[in-house]
């Protein structure tokens, strides 16, 4: 009964509360039951009062019931609906910003809990400070209502304090310990400045800090159970799959290194295994077992790099053909949309991208053969796991590539292989499991051994050869001769210059189906054409 | 029909202009109101007085890279403190905005230069001119150790340390109370006048050299102990000096 009085409320408000905040994209709310509240004035708390799940927000209707007496539903319903707007609008915004803000928190935390729950207090000022300021909100009204613990009380008190408004809170503390000091450092924090939030997330806990183990530490003697958020847990459970793969590319990207990068993998590895991470069964969607943050990392990272792969004419393979319409996701890249028919917008439910399909043609069509890559991991080379290794990335942007094109990869990772330092991976599609091959690090000697590569490539008329090293390979004048015997486009990459490159290079001389790219940046990988034969470029142009 | 001659009319002039519908008549120009909260206040103000400091310890860092290679000697810190001293005198600030300054001290987008020495003597200006008696600086996420921290703190003045502190920790305390919670390295307390230094945890090598009175309480192991003239220092609450015990710079 209560429950279909609330929507009705949540159905009249839902207008005017879309329109103060500029009508947000975010679907209608919902009212529904959610687990962990207890119904009846006596409890201890009013449990949780809103959850949100991928954008859609649930307001929790035995919450409102249990707040009734104390405040006006309708303010109640607003007040939430409040919060969980500006978590979209305005804090943490995105995945990434959640993610990153997480990350400062844990350098002055130490702990994953501590630094989960500092980062979560913090997001939750600065969306109600940004309320409070900016929109006329019943926030304040709804922390006055609300049973508070020890933390609760001091955030409460700085509220008081940077709003200016009484929500009947002595900075004394109701349990007689002064939170002076805590509050004056507290209110110093521009928690509205987005660009200094790294700096204030930071501040904020180390000052809450004592707090918070406090808080932990009760919860330890209680059970191990704390009270709940009323006004929702900030969880990986806010964001789309699409907008994770967004923020993982974006902190691979420039914001994390290799190490952080894991550490914030493992932090979250139960939410990102419910969101669809997991390398068993794929690295992709549907539950798994274990996420190897290495390989996720190398792979968000390759994803912000696009290296062009010249086609090749092919007998049996046709080029991708624009097939079918698909709508667009926000997070998905914008390279195959139809402009078209999205009218030139770029807005989920309105932008369309196209569904390539690869046709099959009589004769000779431009194709994409398949690839065998063959990466060097000995003790010259960069451990991949340890920091980032430029060739795992530029074989991880060559993946892509072939993989895009609906093409196979073979992976043959050397170090010193005729003594056992090798893997190697028959052609595939499976991208997961290219990546944890090439992420393999041996750390040995250099030497290639020819029995393990010739039947990869023998028979294979159409495929092309892709190698990154720093070519100090033991037995380059083998691989040379060997390279010198076949026609197939190959594309050798070397980290960095030496005098080995320089001979490498020298001995290739004018063959025209070997092309050499050197990589000393991460920069330069983009600079990579695979499949680039000279002949074949120079008569097209 | 004969034209008439049109009449001359001023174009400029408004009443003469035709009366044709504003097309943008309806868009009206919303403006919010422009709602303040007291943290814009706060933050307003504070970021003033941190630009102060800021500039004052570049004033000082100014003076101070005239000289090459800044040495620890006696008139080396006397002279950079005094330069410390005017700058700070005409700021009016509060304990958190040290502490915020030492952190971002750190920060290397927003104070391009630690030079530990000269900070150390900056900051312990601000501790000495600051209204509050008591001063709290909570440094324990600090990466770096400062030196000089606590450099002739007054009589009724009391210096909280959270966190530990590099060399020179105290020295030339003139009857101040200093507490460090964590632990100090060497020289600490040396020339101090009188007052008390406090430090939980360990402390490093020559130990109240030169002190002239005062004392000095280690909560752990006191590694070495300077050329005391006068004063006396604890170790665990016993006391190493003056006693037979200890002799200048022994090594455990």
């Amino acid at each position: 009964m209560d429950k279909e009085h609330h929507q009705a409320i949540l159905e009249k408000i839902w207008p005017t509360v879309k329109k103060k905040h500029l009508y947000p994209e975010i679907p209608m709310p919902r009212v529904g039951e959610l687990a962990g509240s207890e119904e009846g004035e006596g409890s201890k708390d009013e449990g949780v009062g809103l959850e949100m799940k991928e954008k859609q927000m649930t307001l929790n209707s035995t919450f409102l019931s249990n707040v009734k007496g104390r405040m006006p539903e309708e303010q109640v319903i607003e007040a939430l609906l409040d919060h969980g707007i500006t978590h979209y609008t305005f804090c943490p915004w995105d995945f990434h910003t959640h993610v990153a803000l997480y990350s400062q928190a844990k350098k002055v935390m130490g702990d994953k809990t501590l630094a989960k729950r500092a980062a979560n207090y913090f997001i939750d000022v600065v969306s109600d400070t940004h309320c409070v300021k900016k929109r006329f909100s019943d926030i304040p009204e709804l922390h006055r209502t609300l049973k508070k613990g020890k933390v609760e009380e001091v955030i409460a008190c700085l509220y008081q304090q940077i709003w200016g408004v009484d929500l009947g809170f002595s900075r004394s503390g109701k349990s007689g310990k002064g939170y002076d000091d805590v509050v004056r450092r507290l209110a110093r924090i521009p928690y509205l400045d987005r660009s200094r939030w790294h700096e204030s997330i930071q501040k904020f806990s180390r000052t809450m800090k004592p707090l918070l183990m406090e808080e932990q530490q009760e919860e330890g003697s209680q059970g191990g159970k704390g009270e709940p958020n009323p006004q929702g847990e900030h969880d990986l459970n806010n964001y789309s799959y699409e907008e994770i793969d967004e923020g993982l590319r974006e902190c691979a990207n420039d914001k994390m290194a290799l190490s952080e990068f894991r550490e914030m993998v493992e932090d979250f590895s139960e939410e990102l295994k419910e969101a669809g991470y997991g390398m068993e069964g794929g690295m992709g969607r549907g539950r798994g077992t274990a996420i190897d943050a290495d390989v996720l990392f190398y792979m968000k990272l390759a994803e912000n790099y696009a290296i062009p792969l010249r086609k090749v004419l092919l007998e049996e393979k046709g080029t991708l053909h624009p097939h079918s319409h698909a709508p667009w996701e926000v997070g998905s890249p914008y390279q195959d949309v139809d402009i078209w028919t999205s009218f030139g917008k770029i807005m989920p439910g309105i932008t369309q991208v196209w569904k390539k399909k690869q046709g099959k043609g009589k004769g000779k069509l431009d194709g994409t053969p398949d690839c065998l890559i063959a990466i060097d991991s000995s003790g010259s080379m960069i451990n991949p796991r340890k920091s980032l290794s430029y060739a795992v990335l530029g074989a991880a942007c060559a993946t892509n590539a072939y993989l895009r094109n609906g093409s196979k990869v073979g992976v043959y990772n050397f170090s010193d292989a005729p003594m056992g330092g090798k893997d190697v991976l028959d052609y595939t599609n499976k991208r997961e499991a290219i990546y944890r091959v090439l992420c393999k690090y041996f750390g040995g000697g250099t030497a290639l051994d020819l029995d393990d590569l010739v039947p990869l490539i023998r028979n294979r008329k159409n495929l092309d050869l892709f190698i990154i090293t720093d070519m100090k390979i033991t037995n380059i004048e083998a691989l040379i001769s060997y390279f010198a015997q076949i026609e197939n486009r190959i594309t050798a990459v070397h980290i960095g210059e030496n005098p080995y490159a320089a001979r490498f290079e020298k001995a290739i001389g004018k063959r025209t189906n070997i092309n050499i790219f050197t990589v000393k940046r991460k920069e330069d990988i983009p600079n990579i054409i695979l499949g680039k034969i000279r002949e074949y470029f120079h008569s097209s142009h | 029909m004969k034209n008439l001659p049109l009449p001359n009319r001023d174009p400029t002039d408004p009443k003469n202009r035709p009366l044709i519908p504003n097309p943008f008549e309806e868009f009206e120009i919303h403006t919010f109101a422009k709602a303040e909260i007291p943290l814009d206040r706060i933050v307003e103000s504070m970021e003033v007085v941190m630009d102060e400091i800021r500039r004052g310890y570049e004033k000082l860092l100014e003076e101070e890279a005239k000289e090459l290679v800044w040495m620890v000697q006696y008139n080396t810190i006397i002279k950079a403190y005094e330069v410390a001293e005017k700058y700070v005198k005409e700021i009016r600030y509060c304990a958190e905005d040290i502490e915020d300054f030492c952190f971002a001290l750190e920060n290397t987008q927003r104070i391009p230069y630690l030079i530990p020495g000269p900070a150390g003597l900056y900051i312990s200006a601000l501790c000495n001119y600051v209204q509050e008696e008591e001063i709290l600086l909570k440094l324990s996420e600090l990466k770096t150790e400062i030196n000089l921290l606590g450099f002739r703190l007054p009589k009724g003045k009391r210096l909280i340390i959270e966190g530990d502190t590099g060399d020179f920790t105290g020295i030339g305390v003139e009857g101040g109370e200093l507490v460090v919670e964590g632990g100090a390295k060497n020289w600490t307390g040396a020339g101090m006048r009188s007052g008390k230094i406090l430090v939980k945890k360990n402390i490093g090598l020559h130990t109240g050299e030169w002190m002239m009175g005062g004392e000095i309480h280690v909560g752990g192991r006191v590694r070495g102990l300077g050329n005391i003239v006068e004063g006396k220092v604890f170790e665990r609450e016993k006391l190493v000096y003056p006693g037979k015990v200890r002799y200048p710079n022994s090594y455990y």
